[in-house]
């Protein structure tokens, strides 16, 4: 025995008098805080990654060809290869929208290996670096200079950037030789996986005829809206006035997706609901047998001075014990299935951003103090029972 | 003023809807380092007196004063402070924590008096008490290792840790061979004469009653001094 005898060693030698049943509850609870961090993980990283995307986005409407929003979000949420178009022309119509301070856009190509290119099925995205406000950032970091014709630069994740594990290599794209001169940082969206052209090279993909697309064709619109404007309002007065596109606010973004996944969150979180009702069921059944066993124990500890607050502290810690080692392996256990069944669903196999330090930390801790509280709103009557009776009363009790 | 005074002191039980009352109007003084002994028949009250004045359960009407304070109408922490600070307990029956060590059951009021972690001088205090009752030897032994007879001997250990003003043995020597009695009983003695503790014990043994101080007697839960 260690010189501290302090009821922190009474309450672990408590513990350990009737393991299996410790077991058994630290088990319970650390089933419930398992299910608990794998669902929050999960949807966690999913409305992250939407956020990110639509805050790293630069562009307070995304405007797309009639029907394209999903493919839209498909590319830039889920890292998904697609690709629609409109004509060039809508560009100038959205320009005189009012309310509409900056216009730029973007053309998506999709390779295919061995019929146009050289390397896997990937994004191409071809964009204008004189009017851009999206990738331009990334790029001035990397590269410091205008892309140049027949050069391209790839995003972190990109499969070019995978499959060669280099850069400042040739490759041919549609056709053409394109000369790989850098890698982006993370972005955590969909660009991530792309691989970035200066939009002049468009024609000569044309010329080559290894793209189905036609001169004067892009594929989605960035705006930003002037200062103080509603982009809600300014996104409707572009589907009011150009009939071939849907216009998304910023805010909007990934809202289908999240819809599609209430479902799913909603079972996950009545599973944690129920599995937490049963927690607490079996907290108070596991403390109330604890407490009669105990009665006369604890009788004699009145009687030989243990005030009600020292009963109650005793159970508690009793409680805090079970429930925190229950809540570790929990976490440990959530943790471990989210990382191994992540790449199960197909949502969370496409998005590439993951959950931040302070996200799993945040997350760690909700399922640390569920588990704690689940544990102490079982105990919390038969402790109130106890610490209530005579000392004289509880001693009989048995 | 006496250390321990009872007045007009009523116990009542309720068994379904029959009443029964365990103690009927006892009055008494007891004065500091007095050794008094309550003999009686089973069921005549003996055990509810002395839990009443260890504040362990409260009289159904009267008063128990301690050096002049009402004990009753002390709140519930500061009752559990004249339990651990005044009393010393001797129940019964076995009463050792069966999960801690001869040692650390002697140690166990103390996590009560002061909250804090036993010292070096509360351990020593504690293996000094066990080889004052004869157990040195068992000094880190759980109860289920020990004879219902060396239980008892660390349960009287246990009722010395808090240095108490007044014991109550509800009888204290009930599983010790006569020898081992007849040493606790002179232990018992020498703690009242040589540091003042007032001694209220319950027994059957009128033997051993013959050697107190005060001798009483209860009856049906009155009380009279023989």
């Amino acid at each position: 025995m260690s010189n501290e005898f302090t009821l922190f060693t009474l309450a672990v030698k408590n513990l350990k008098r009737k393991p299996l049943r410790t077991g058994v509850l630290i088990i319970a609870i650390g089933l419930l805080v398992s299910a608990l961090v794998f669902a929050l993980s999960f949807t966690r990283r999913i409305d992250s990654s939407i956020k990110i995307t639509s805050d790293r986005l630069g562009a307070d409407l995304l405007i797309v060809p009639t029907g394209s929003r999903g493919a839209a979000e498909d590319v830039l949420l889920e890292n998904k290869v697609k690709s629609f178009y409109m004509d060039k022309n809508i560009l100038e119509r959205v320009k005189q929208i009012k309310g509409i301070d900056a216009v730029t856009y973007q053309t998506y190509l999709v390779t295919m290996s061995g019929l146009c290119c050289d390397v896997p099925e990937t994004m191409i995205i071809a964009f204008n670096q004189d009017t851009d406000f999206v990738i331009k950032p990334w790029l001035s970091k990397k590269l410091n200079r205008k892309l140049q014709k027949s050069e391209a630069i790839v995003g972190s994740e990109s499969a070019l950037n995978i499959g060669l594990g280099l850069t400042d290599v040739d490759s041919v794209l549609f056709g053409n030789v394109f000369k790989m001169v850098g890698v982006l940082d993370k972005t955590g969206t969909g660009f991530d996986t792309a691989v970035f052209i200066d939009e002049n090279n468009i024609d000569d993909i044309i010329q080559k005829g290894k793209s189905v697309i036609k001169p004067d064709q892009i594929s989605v619109i960035l705006a930003k809206v002037k200062k103080g404007l509603d982009p809600y309002k300014v996104a409707g007065d572009i589907e009011d006035s150009i009939v071939e596109v849907d216009a998304v606010a910023r805010k909007d973004i990934g809202k289908n997706i999240i819809n599609t996944l209430r479902d799913i969150n909603q079972i996950f979180f009545i599973t944690v609901i129920v599995a937490a009702i049963l927690s607490v069921f079996l907290t108070w059944t596991v403390f109330s047998a604890v407490a009669n066993e105990r009665a006369r124990e604890i009788g004699i500890m009145r009687a030989i001075g243990a005030k009600e607050s020292h009963v109650v502290t005793l159970f508690f810690l009793e409680v805090i014990v079970i429930s925190s080692i229950g809540s570790i392996f929990g976490i440990a256990g959530g943790t471990t299935l989210y990382v191994l069944l992540a790449k199960s669903f197909t949502i969370m196999k496409n998005i590439s951003t993951g959950l931040s330090g302070l996200e799993r930390v945040s997350i760690a801790l909700i399922g640390l103090f569920v588990g704690i509280g689940i544990c102490i709103a079982g105990a919390l009557m038969p402790i109130r029972r106890l610490k209530k009776m005579e000392p004289l009363l509880a001693i009989k009790e048995e | 003023m006496s250390q321990i005074a009872l007045i007009n002191l009523v116990k009542t039980f309720s068994v379904g809807s029959e009443k029964i009352t365990a103690v009927k109007d006892v009055s008494l003084n007891v004065e500091k380092g007095d050794f008094l002994s309550i003999i009686g028949h089973s069921g005549s009250g003996k055990t509810t007196l002395i839990s009443m004045i260890g504040g362990i359960i409260g009289p159904t009407s009267g008063t128990i004063m301690f050096n002049g304070t009402n004990i009753y109408s002390l709140d519930s922490d500061s009752l559990s402070g004249y339990r651990s600070n005044k009393i010393g307990f001797m129940f019964q029956f076995a009463s050792l924590l069966p999960i801690l060590t001869a040692k650390e059951n002697l140690l166990l009021p103390l996590i009560f008096t002061s909250g804090k972690p036993s010292g070096p001088s509360n351990e020593q205090k504690a293996v000094e008490l066990l080889k004052m009752v004869g157990l040195g030897d068992k000094i880190n032994t759980y109860p289920s290792q020990l004879s219902g007879g060396q239980q008892r001997r660390v349960a009287i250990a246990r009722a010395f840790m808090n240095d108490p003003e007044v014991i109550l043995a509800d009888e204290p020597t009930g599983d010790l061979d006569e020898e081992t009695e007849a040493d606790m009983m002179q232990f018992f003695k020498t703690m009242n004469e040589e540091k003042g503790i007032t001694f209220i014990m319950v027994t059957h043994n009128t033997d051993l009653a013959r050697q107190t101080k005060r001798q009483l007697k209860m009856t049906l839960g009155s009380i009279k001094e023989l």
